[in-house]
């Protein structure tokens, strides 16, 4: 076995689908398919140098929709994975797991994540429950009284309130979100909010051929709650959220 | 490939190459390559840190406090006093050292440099708001992974 250059992993496809990449990968790397029966892992050399995050995940991210395309599909490798060569990758990704992939494959076939994520303006968010509460009102006047130090609990039982009601008015949006587009949805995930300001982050699986019925519920809801929440609305992606197989580095090659 | 058609609305226009978007679909996702380890990466800590900031923490009921505390809640307008309201809710989310720690290595990465970047600014000056609570999450560093494990799958017929 070759001892080759380290190369980044982005994602697997049926070799079929691999066509040329003709975007940079990470490093400004050239990205070519390492295949082995049926499979192709699309992969890139890599130093062993530190890599900029922010720039190689943006990186990551083309290169998988460009892999992707309007009709293949590909499986994500998490952000920021590195084999020791191309044999590995061929040794150790793909023929140990070969059949995980082939049916995770057949499985994610034709179908597309998208994403949608809502953003509240917290401090009208905050107004509209201290408003409709009165345990909140009464609370708060109580802090109000109470000179800065002594109040300190107080105050914090009095955020820890209202943020309880935030996260419900934001979890009732994000139930209707869910009970509108799952019909349209082959699955749901419901990730974890990436900020304060982000109510839900929701991905959802769909077969390309319902997109259209999906985005046009999609901008009903954005109609109905859009007032408080401004919708964000991303895809078609491949399925990072679905592909969340754990892999075997099996040892094949060294056995 | 492109973006789902926008209808019509209050959807925001979407543009997936926002960094905030980019953080959000690929930071910790897709498939795992057990024993592999990942390449090492600037600024990773940073992204983890600026995108999984603690909701529940005692600076967010604190602020949450603040805000309520300064708001006049009879006035059936909210435009009075909002400005001041921000302003008060902004300084009083307690401003620390990782506030410019987190700018610097924002350019150190190029982040905001990037044509495609415009969006990210008022995200820039949200996360320094609330860098005291990103110094608490900070501690546990890389642990991203676990830490968004958290996503739950759902089942199709719930509802």
């Amino acid at each position: 076995m070759s001892q080759g250059r380290s190369v980044y992993v982005y994602g697997v496809l049926a070799a079929a689908q691999a066509a040329r990449v003709p975007v940079a990968g990470v490093a400004d790397s050239t990205v070519r398919a390492v295949s082995h029966s049926g499979l192709a892992a699309l992969v890139s050399d890599v130093d062993g140098g530190p890599l900029a995050a922010a720039r190689e995940m943006r990186a990551h991210w083309r290169v998988l929709e460009e892999a992707a395309g309007s009709s293949a599909t590909v499986l994500p490798i998490r952000f920021g994975t590195v084999m020791e060569s191309e044999a590995a990758v061929r040794e150790r990704l793909l023929k140990p797991n070969e059949e995980r992939l082939i049916g995770l494959l057949r499985e994610l076939d034709g179908r597309v994540q998208l994403s949608l994520k809502s953003r509240y303006d917290e401090d009208r968010l905050i107004r509209e429950v201290a408003r409709a509460s009165p345990s909140i009102l009464a609370l708060r006047e109580r802090v109000g009284k109470l000179p800065g130090d002594a109040g300190y609990y107080d105050r914090i039982r009095l955020g820890e309130v209202v943020a309880g009601e935030v996260g419900r008015r934001k979890q009732a949006d994000a139930n209707l979100v869910l009970q509108r587009l799952e019909p349209f949805a082959v699955a749901v995930r419901e990730e974890t909010p990436a900020s304060p300001e982000t109510g839900f982050h929701l991905a959802f699986l769909v077969e390309r051929d319902r997109i259209d019925d999906f985005s046009a519920a999609v901008g009903e809801l954005g109609k109905e709650i859009g007032e408080r929440a401004r919708l964000r609305y991303l895809g078609p992606l491949p399925p990072y959220s679905f592909a969340d197989a754990n892999l075997t580095a099996g040892s094949a090659a060294w056995a | 490939m492109s973006i789902a058609t926008t209808p019509r609305g209050y959807l925001e226009r979407p543009r997936p190459s926002g960094l905030a978007d980019v953080i959000d679909v690929i930071l910790d996702k897709g498939m795992v390559i057990d024993v592999y380890v990942r390449v090492s990466l600037i600024g990773i800590e940073i992204l983890t840190i600026d995108a999984r900031i603690v909701i529940a923490s005692v600076d967010t009921y604190l602020r949450f406090a603040e805000a309520v505390n300064r708001m006049d809640i009879a006035s059936a307008d909210e435009t009075p006093g909002l400005p001041e309201l921000m302003e008060s809710v902004t300084s009083g989310g307690a401003k620390s050292k990782t506030s410019g720690a987190i700018e610097a290595a924002k350019e150190k990465l190029g982040i905001g440099e990037d044509e495609e970047e415009e969006e990210e600014k008022p995200k820039a000056s949200a996360s320094r708001r609330r860098s005291s609570s990103s110094r608490r999450s900070s501690s546990s560093g890389r642990s991203s992974s676990s830490r968004s494990r958290s996503s739950g799958s759902r089942s199709k017929g719930r509802g």
